[in-house]
């Protein structure tokens, strides 16, 4: 997904307006003429001042009002390569959602393996590596680096 | 015992060099895959250097940097896709050389210059460091703001192909390092009543995000396809030296300075040293008509600076706090963590540390020779290594280090959008290590910035009133006015290219 110079604009200039309103609302540091607002203030305009620059390259620019406002990047025409980016993002949020009533372990060899087959991995190689890969990360994370990984519905592991 | 000896102890144990090897070995795997960058082989080091005393901690990933930059330019040569965008510029003359079989002269180049350059950046951090250490202890917080701002500057300016693009990606990193309550006025700022992020965006998962998680949904989205090598064998890669070292140190010691004077200046780091060097090489060459065709010539420049660059970024990095690009940001984040405040308090009350730091870049530069043949030798079946199976792998890596950042799927939660937010600015041609250093050096800057409008009383010549401070300030504004002068006139020139 592209955003022409327009779009991109009008998107940092309402974002800028936005940060603004926010910043406004900041309490100076008591008995000081500054505080917390003034800097993200500044950013504000900044984005703001970027925001104008895109507006103004992009209406004196030969394209100007025959440029769609999003484009389709190269790769998206690919058939299934949207799907194979929303996929990857759906089971990132699977495994931030699941991980913890379920488990590290199953919910990790689970998420790589959808993963694997979205990439065409055959069968075979795909349960050995997400089971591999998983007692692997296990073992570094958890039992080499002590990070409590959660462990859900499976019980203790004595390594 | 003196700080030298103390470093000697500090460095000299095996756990140190362990991981100092095993460093090298994951940077050089990572910079020979093509896509996976130095700065992301560094980002994925981070929730291993988070339970690892200081020292090893920061040579780990000291010597992964370096590696990777060097292993950027095997897959650069067989295949033209630089391993790090550090290889970018000579990657087409490297790629001619392998059509002409000649493949075993530009890696054994790749890798003799590469290691030459690493430990000439090194000489001059070594010496220059602790002088400019003690100037640096006079510094006041406008010097400091000045600092910051020539940084993001040079990254902006330089850096970025696209000024405006890069001023976008500067201006949502400063976004970024606003939310939460590490502010001088100690306000909860942009948290929407979240106490995750109370404490402000974590670091280490967004970085994960912004570099990994990035990479993965953009090859995902391409299927993962496999590389095609042009060259078969591979040759003696240490034939050549002898030959290499008496024809061309001239372009050697160019490259050296200029990359280590490039790497020096906050903001700007390996890729813009590079390219510079590359230009220059042409330019005062005796054959310049051989350059693109598959001259080594070029390569030797340009690999010169390139890891004479990543060895002088440190400089910046720690004398003043600021970064010179994206992999002295994140070891930056790291020393943080660490509680060791990069800096020129760091040469007085840690001298050790620094020296230990110092022998391992040596170290480093030593162990890249013999592990650098290993991996050129293995190198035709690491490209054969299928994507397909290494980016499930990476992605499950990367969540569980930003898990491991603070032991909550709250780092997965900042590890996804931020990668999804890098996803969608590599879409928009908007660079993403100005949005780095942003997150690094915003609270730095705010804090300078606040407390000199505090100590002047709102006014702004209270930052031109010392002489460093007004010096530093000139060279800030004269970059912003010549950047926007250059800009105006192209405009100009553009405007006017139709009509005539």
């Amino acid at each position: 997904m592209r955003f022409n110079d327009m779009m991109l604009g009008a998107v940092l200039l309402a974002f800028a307006v936005v940060l603004a309103g926010f910043a406004m609302t900041f309490p100076a540091i008591p008995g000081q003429r500054f505080g917390a607002g003034l800097f993200p203030l500044l950013i504000a305009l900044g984005f703001a001042a970027c925001g104008i620059a895109l507006v103004l390259q992009h209406l004196r620019s030969p394209h100007a009002g025959r440029e769609p406002l999003v484009m389709r990047t190269e790769w998206t025409q690919k058939p299934g390569a949207i799907l194979a980016v929303l996929i990857t993002i759906a089971v990132m949020i699977g495994y931030i959602l699941l991980s913890r009533p379920i488990g590290f372990l199953p919910i990790m060899a689970l998420m790589t393996l959808i993963l694997f087959r979205l990439l065409q991995v055959p069968w075979w190689q795909a349960l050995l590596f997400a089971v591999g890969g998983t007692f692997v990360l296990d073992l570094i994370f958890r039992s080499l680096l002590m990070v409590p990984l959660p462990y859900g519905i499976i019980p203790y592991l004595p390594w | 015992m003196d700080p030298i000896s103390q470093a000697f102890d500090l460095v000299l144990q095996w756990q140190v060099v362990g991981a100092v090897v095993a460093a090298a070995i994951f940077g050089l795997l990572v910079g020979a895959i093509p896509g996976l960058t130095a700065t992301m082989a560094t980002a994925l080091l981070v929730p291993f250097a988070f339970f690892m005393d200081p020292v090893p901690a920061v040579g780990m990933m000291v010597t992964c940097a370096a590696m990777a930059i060097f292993a950027g330019d095997i897959p650069g040569t067989l295949l033209r896709i630089p391993g790090t965008p550090a290889s970018a510029a000579y990657a087409g003359e490297g790629y001619a050389m392998t059509l002409r079989g000649q493949a075993e002269l530009a890696l054994g180049a790749n890798l003799l210059y590469s290691a030459l350059g690493g430990l000439f950046g090194t000489a001059v951090l070594i010496f220059a460091a602790p002088t400019l250490a003690e100037i640096a202890l006079n510094f006041s917080s406008v010097e400091y703001f000045w600092m910051a701002l020539l940084g993001l500057t040079c990254a902006v300016f330089i850096g970025a192909s696209s000024p405006l693009k890069g001023l976008i990606s500067l201006f949502i990193g400063l976004f970024v390092a606003t939310i939460g309550l590490n502010n001088p006025a100690g306000v909860p700022r942009f948290t929407f009543g979240s106490s995750d992020l109370l404490a402000g965006i974590d670091f280490i998962p967004a970085m994960i995000g912004l570099f990994a998680v990035s990479t993965v949904l953009s090859t995902v989205a391409a299927g993962a396809p496999a590389w095609e090598v042009a060259q078969k064998g591979m040759g003696n890669i240490f034939r050549s030296w002898g030959t290499l070292l008496r024809t061309y140190w001239r372009q050697q010691l160019r490259g050296n300075v200029l990359g280590t004077t490039i790497g020096a200046l906050p903001g700007a780091g390996a890729d813009i040293a590079a390219w510079v060097a590359y230009a220059i090489s042409r330019r005062f060459s005796r054959q310049p008509e051989k350059y693109g065709t598959g001259h080594v010539e070029g390569i030797v420049e340009a690999t010169s600076a390139n890891n004479a660059a990543v060895s002088s970024a440190w400089i910046p990095a720690f004398v003043f706090g600021i970064p010179g690009d994206t992999i002295t940001a994140i070891v930056i984040g790291v020393l943080y963590v660490k509680g060791l405040n990069p800096g020129p308090t760091l040469f007085l009350f840690n001298p050790q540390t620094i020296y230990a730091v110092f022998l391992i870049f040596i170290l480093a530069n030593l162990v890249m020779i013999p592990l650098g043949w290993l991996v050129i030798k293995l190198t035709k079946r690491l490209l054969q290594a299928p994507r397909r199976i290494l980016m499930p792998l990476i992605l499950a890596f990367c969540m569980v280090g930003a898990y491991a950042s603070n032991n909550s799927v709250y780092g997965i939660v900042v590890m996804l959008v931020f990668g999804v937010l890098g996803f969608f600015m590599e879409e928009n041609d908007i660079p993403i290590a100005p949005c780095i250093l942003g997150i690094v050096l915003g609270p730095l800057l705010e804090d300078r910035f606040i407390s000199a409008m505090i100590r002047g009383d709102g006014s702004l010549l209270f930052f031109f009133e010392r002489p460093i401070a007004a010096g530093l300030g000139v060279v800030v504004l004269s970059i912003w006015a010549f950047s926007l002068i250059g800009w105006l006139r192209r405009r100009r020139k553009l405007a006017q290219a139709p009509a005539g």
